[in-house]
C-alpha cells in the first residue's frame, strides 16, 4: 500500500469504525434502561477485565504456555489483592519474572 | 469541574508505564513497515485504538484497505460492552460531549472511569480527563517508538508484555467486590483463555464479557428467589 493520502483515508476508515463500536451503546442506551440489564451491566468491568487479562498473560501467542509469565502474574495476584495499587502489582510482578530469568537463564 | 478533569487525568498516570511500553512498540512497528514518522503519529491520533493498530500495522504489507479496516471493526466490537456498561452514566449529558467521551474511550480510561463511577465519584469531566491521559501518553509513546526506530529492544525479553496484563490486574480488583464478582471474573478469565485459542480477533472478549457478566446476573437472581421462597 502506498501513498500518504491513501494512509490518510485508510486511517480515517478505521476511525469510523472505532468511533461506531465506541458510540453506538452510549446512544442507544442514552433514555435509560431496565434495572435487570443495569444490574447485569455492574458485572461488565469484572468479565471484560479478566477477559483481556487471562490470555495476554497465559497465552500470548494463542496456546496457553505455563512458565515463568504464569509465575509473575501470580505474584502480581498477591500484590494486587494487598495493595489494590498499579504500579506496586507491576513491579512485584516483573520484579518475579527478572530474577526468574537471572536464576534459569535461557 | 475541571477539577474533576485534573483528577481523572492523575488517575490515568499508574497506566502509564503499559500505555509506554505498548506505544513505543507501535511506534517501532510501524516504522519497519514503512510509515512516515508523522504518519506514525497520525494514526495514533485519528483512530487511538491500540490493538486495532498493532493489527492493521501487520497486515499492511499484505493488505488493501477492506480487510484493515474491517479488522479494525472486529477488533473494536468489545466497546460495544464497554459503552453499554457505560451509558447509564452518561444518561443526560449533551449529544457532544457523548461523541467526544466515545471517540476517545479505550479499555483504560475505561477501567479506571467506571470505577470511579461506581465509587459514587465520577464524572464526565473525570472521564474525560482520564481519556485525555491516554491520548497524550499514546500519542508521545508512538512518537518517540518512531524517532527511535529499531534502538528500542525486544520488549518480551524484559517481560514488558506483561505490563499491560499486570496493570489490568491491578484493576481488576476494584471490581471483585464479593464473591460474585470474583465467580465473574474467574469464569470469563476461563472462557476468554479457551476462546483465545478458538475465535479469531477479540471475539473471545466479547464472548467472556457477555458469558461472565451474564453469570453475575444469574447468581444474583438465583440468590433472590432462594430468599424469597
Amino acid at each position: 500500500m502506498e501513498g500518504a493520502v491513501d494512509k490518510i483515508l485508510i486511517f480515517l476508515g478505521m476511525a469510523l469504525v472505532t468511533f461506531f463500536t465506541r458510540y453506538t451503546m452510549i446512544a442507544l442506551f442514552g433514555h435509560g434502561i431496565s434495572p435487570r440489564l443495569q444490574r447485569w451491566l455492574n458485572y461488565v468491568p469484572a468479565a471484560v477485565l479478566s477477559a483481556l487479562i487471562a490470555p495476554a498473560a497465559l497465552a500470548p501467542q494463542g496456546k496457553i504456555q505455563l512458565g515463568l509469565p504464569v509465575v509473575s502474574m501470580l505474584v502480581g495476584c498477591l500484590a494486587a489483592y494487598r495493595t489494590r495499587n498499579v504500579f506496586w502489582t507491576i513491579l512485584a510482578g516483573l520484579a518475579v519474572f527478572w530474577l526468574g530469568k537471572l536464576a534459569f537463564p535461557g | 469541574m475541571p477539577k474533576d478533569f485534573k483528577r481523572g487525568y492523575i488517575g490515568m498516570l499508574p497506566l502509564f508505564p503499559g500505555l509506554i511500553a505498548f506505544g513505543l512498540l507501535y511506534g517501532v512497528l510501524a516504522r519497519q513497515v514503512g510509515f512516515a514518522t508523522w504518519q506514525t503519529l497520525a494514526m495514533s491520533l485519528i483512530v487511538f485504538a491500540g490493538s486495532a493498530q498493532f493489527t492493521a500495522v501487520g497486515m499492511w504489507a499484505s493488505s488493501s484497505a477492506f480487510p484493515i479496516i474491517l479488522t479494525t471493526l472486529i477488533l473494536n466490537l468489545r466497546h460495544l460492552l464497554l459503552g453499554a456498561s457505560l451509558a447509564p452514566y452518561l444518561r443526560g449529558l449533551p449529544r457532544s460531549w457523548k461523541v467526544a467521551l466515545a471517540f476517545w474511550l479505550t479499555d483504560e480510561s475505561y477501567a479506571v472511569a467506571i470505577a470511579e463511577y461506581q465509587r459514587g465519584s465520577g464524572s464526565h469531566w473525570y472521564f474525560f480527563g482520564a481519556s485525555m491521559g491516554v491520548y497524550s501518553i499514546w500519542a508521545v509513546a508512538s512518537l518517540t517508538g518512531a524517532l527511535l526506530g529499531s534502538a528500542v529492544p525486544d520488549p518480551s525479553r524484559y517481560g514488558l508484555d506483561l505490563v499491560f496484563p499486570l496493570t489490568f490486574l491491578a484493576l481488576l480488583f476494584n471490581f471483585l467486590k464479593d464473591r460474585k464478582g470474583v465467580i465473574v471474573a474467574l469464569a470469563a478469565g476461563g472462557v476468554a483463555l479457551v476462546g483465545a485459542s478458538y475465535l479469531p480477533g477479540k471475539w473471545y472478549v466479547i464472548i467472556a464479557g457477555l458469558l461472565g457478566s451474564g453469570l453475575g446476573l444469574l447468581i444474583e437472581e438465583w440468590k433472590g428467589l432462594w430468599t424469597k421462597s
